[in-house]
């Protein structure tokens, strides 16, 4: 279970898909709970997600697309569940888009992210040079006190960017909550992921119409 | 007696590695492991032979061109050196094409079928930030030169065999087919480009994207929920029946897997095996059928193989084959989670057995008992027995042994210790 944005969405859809969540319900700090029926929950950060069900920890997990594409973790991506809906985007100030002019002076532009991957692969597609400045909070700072000419982020409703003064440039992809499973569990608890796929398929069709 | 896992060094740390430090993915392997991971390999190796499975050894290093020839890609994470003309070696970053190099080039006259069996180390550099090891012991069988149901039959049979013999309870073994994909997609009529990003998502097991491509793809209500649907489907005979009736130009292939599980359920193997047309291998070689081995307590599958028919062409001789490798750290690992460890080793840290007591010593091995010799002076027995977890301490008592049993704390005299330790077992 992933901490952070996606979590109550990730239990609500649980609940209409008649996952019993109640012990996630009043948790405190616990990290690990147990579910009546057997079921052990574990919360950890988004990003840690696929981390834990790679290495069989989890038999499955929910997390957001942009963790899967920048992790590249080996895990089976079974079911788009439709919300924490959002988008990948380059941004930089707000004006005219400097891009341009600082590749063709300098030859490369400096990029603040938390997703390098993402990041290289998208200036690789489109035939640029880049510089990857790694941070891990606050990426709309970058561009501001000069650390970076752009950012590569994730937006929902692009509030952030508007705040700080940044102006969306390209967009990169679009990302949504996804179920994953190890490829191990997949096999072993075939019966038990499929069941829980069927009622989890019907609960997002029911949630988007 | 601890191996430190945090010494290991980043590849892409510069500085020189602290005193002890092995390179990142490297490790050492300590007695207990040692001789449990040659318990699992023994018992593998019987089922190997019971087959007539001979066994083969390549080296470890190749030629990165000869690799290369089987797989194009298939080096991408090797250990690559230079020889002193400077060609490209590698350290085998599989065990497979090695030995369908050996096959093709050394059993060329072999009237066929060919059997045989390995047990080798294969490298692959680690990657960074998972805890996988750079070296990989495998051990596996290949069938070279019979095609059809049966020939598969057999390789599955061995796998779950060499599993059971090894002490995994309960293995699942899945069954995918590549040929049955193909024939799907071929009837299908999808364009190549459509091909390529449902194939690529078949790699990444990314079955969202696989879906997303086949409610683009245009084509009648039933073939598209077949298409869709195609990778998550599992289950035994009816998922191929199923395939084969809205897509007839799977039928063949849909029919050979079939007669494979026939063959199967004969063997007693229905409730170990489950057909999942979502198995398909990221190796571009796999022919037909493919096959992953599962058991609780892994993260990955503990073996893997398939049929690949167009691989010894690469090496000139072209025959039909099957096979498969079974990843031995990983099957220990899922071994040790199920199986408690027995406990005392059965042998005798004899005081004296290096001087004093050098027949007696003899006597006693002569036995079946293992003895761990110290001689008359040194006063380590206890401490040594500890350590290493040996289950009797014996100090001189005139001509007799006093011997300590550790696993009751009992004590006993024997005059006869080469008969009363034996009748301990």
């Amino acid at each position: 279970m992933p901490l952070g944005a996606l979590y109550v969405d990730a239990i609500a859809l649980l609940e209409a898909a008649d996952v019993d969540v109640s012990p996630l319900r009043n948790g405190g700090r616990k990290l690990v709970f147990d579910a009546p029926d057997g079921t052990v929950f574990i919360t950890t950060r988004p990003s840690d997600v696929p981390t834990y069900v790679e290495a069989g920890s989890a038999d499955i997990g929910i997390v957001g697309r942009d963790v899967i594409i920048e992790r590249r973790p080996d895990v089976y991506e079974l079911l788009d569940l439709r919300f924490g809906e959002c988008r990948m985007v380059y941004a930089t100030a707000a004006g005219q888009d400097p891009t341009p002019e600082v590749i063709a002076r300098l030859g490369v532009v400096r990029v603040a992210t938390k997703y390098p991957r993402v990041a290289e692969a998208h200036f690789l597609a489109t035939g640029r040079q880049v510089e990857l400045v790694k941070v891990t909070g606050s990426v709309e700072l970058g561009p501001l006190v000069g650390l970076a000419d752009g950012i590569v982020d994730l937006v929902a409703t692009g509030r952030t960017l508007r705040e700080n003064g940044l102006v969306e440039r390209e967009e990169i992809f679009h990302s949504s909550a996804r179920l994953i499973a190890n490829r191990v569990s997949h096999k072993l608890r075939a019966e038990d992921i499929d069941a829980l796929i069927a009622r989890l398929a019907q609960a997002v069709a029911a949630e988007s119409t | 007696m601890h191996s430190v896992h945090t010494l290991n060094v980043s590849p892409t740390d510069t500085t020189t590695p602290a005193a002890g430090a092995l390179p990142s993915g490297a490790r050492d392997v300590l007695p207990v492991e040692a001789a449990e991971l040659r318990g699992v390999e023994d018992a593998l190796r019987g089922a190997f032979a019971r087959y007539g499975y001979r066994e083969v050894r390549t080296p470890v290093v190749e030629y990165a061109h000869q690799l290369e020839r089987a797989e194009s890609g298939g080096l991408d994470r090797a250990y690559r050196l230079f020889d002193e003309a400077g060609r490209v070696l590698v350290l085998r970053p599989d065990m497979t094409i090695p030995v369908a190099r050996l096959i093709a080039t050394r059993l060329s006259e072999h009237p066929g079928p060919i059997r045989v069996s390995y047990t080798g180390s294969s490298f692959r550099v680690p990657q960074p930030g998972k805890p996988v090891a750079s070296e990989h012991r495998h051990a596996g069988a290949e069938l070279v030169g019979a095609d059809g149901p049966e020939a598969d039959a057999e390789a599955v049979l061995l796998l779950w065999e060499a599993l059971r013999d090894a002490g995994l309870a309960g293995a699942r073994i899945g069954l995918g087919d590549v040929s049955v994909t193909d024939a799907v997609l071929g009837g299908l009529q999808i364009p190549v480009d459509a091909r390529a990003r449902l194939s690529k998502a078949a790699e990444d097991r990314d079955l969202v994207a696989w879906r997303a491509e086949a409610a683009a793809a245009e084509m009648s209500a039933p073939h598209q929920e077949l298409l869709a649907g195609l990778p998550a489907m599992r289950g035994h005979a009816e998922v191929l029946e199923t395939v084969a009736r809205v897509v007839p130009e799977a039928a063949a292939a849909c029919d050979r897997m079939v007669r494979l599980l026939g063959l199967l359920d004969q063997e007693g193997l229905h409730d170990a095996v489950l057909v999942d047309l979502g198995i398909l291998r990221d190796w571009s070689y796999y022919s037909g059928l493919v096959i992953e081995a599962y058991a609780a307590g892994a993260a990955l599958p503990v073996a893997q193989g398939g049929r690949y028919d167009g691989l010894a062409t690469r090496f000139g001789t072209p025959r039909p084959a099957v096979g498969f490798s079974i990843e031995l750290e990983s099957l220990h690992r899922a071994l040790a989670g199920a199986v408690a460890r027995s406990g005392l080793d059965f042998g005798v840290v004899l005081v004296g057995g290096l001087d004093d007591r050098l027949a007696q010593a003899a006597e006693i091995r002569s036995a079946g008992v293992p003895v761990i010799a110290l001689s008359a002076s040194d006063r380590r027995a206890d401490a040594l027995a500890a350590a290493e977890g040996w289950r009797f301490v014996a100090h001189p008592d005139g001509q007799a042994l006093r011997i300590v049993d550790r696993a009751d704390g009992t004590e006993f005299v024997s005059m006869r210790p080469q008969e009363d330790l034996p009748s301990r077992r």
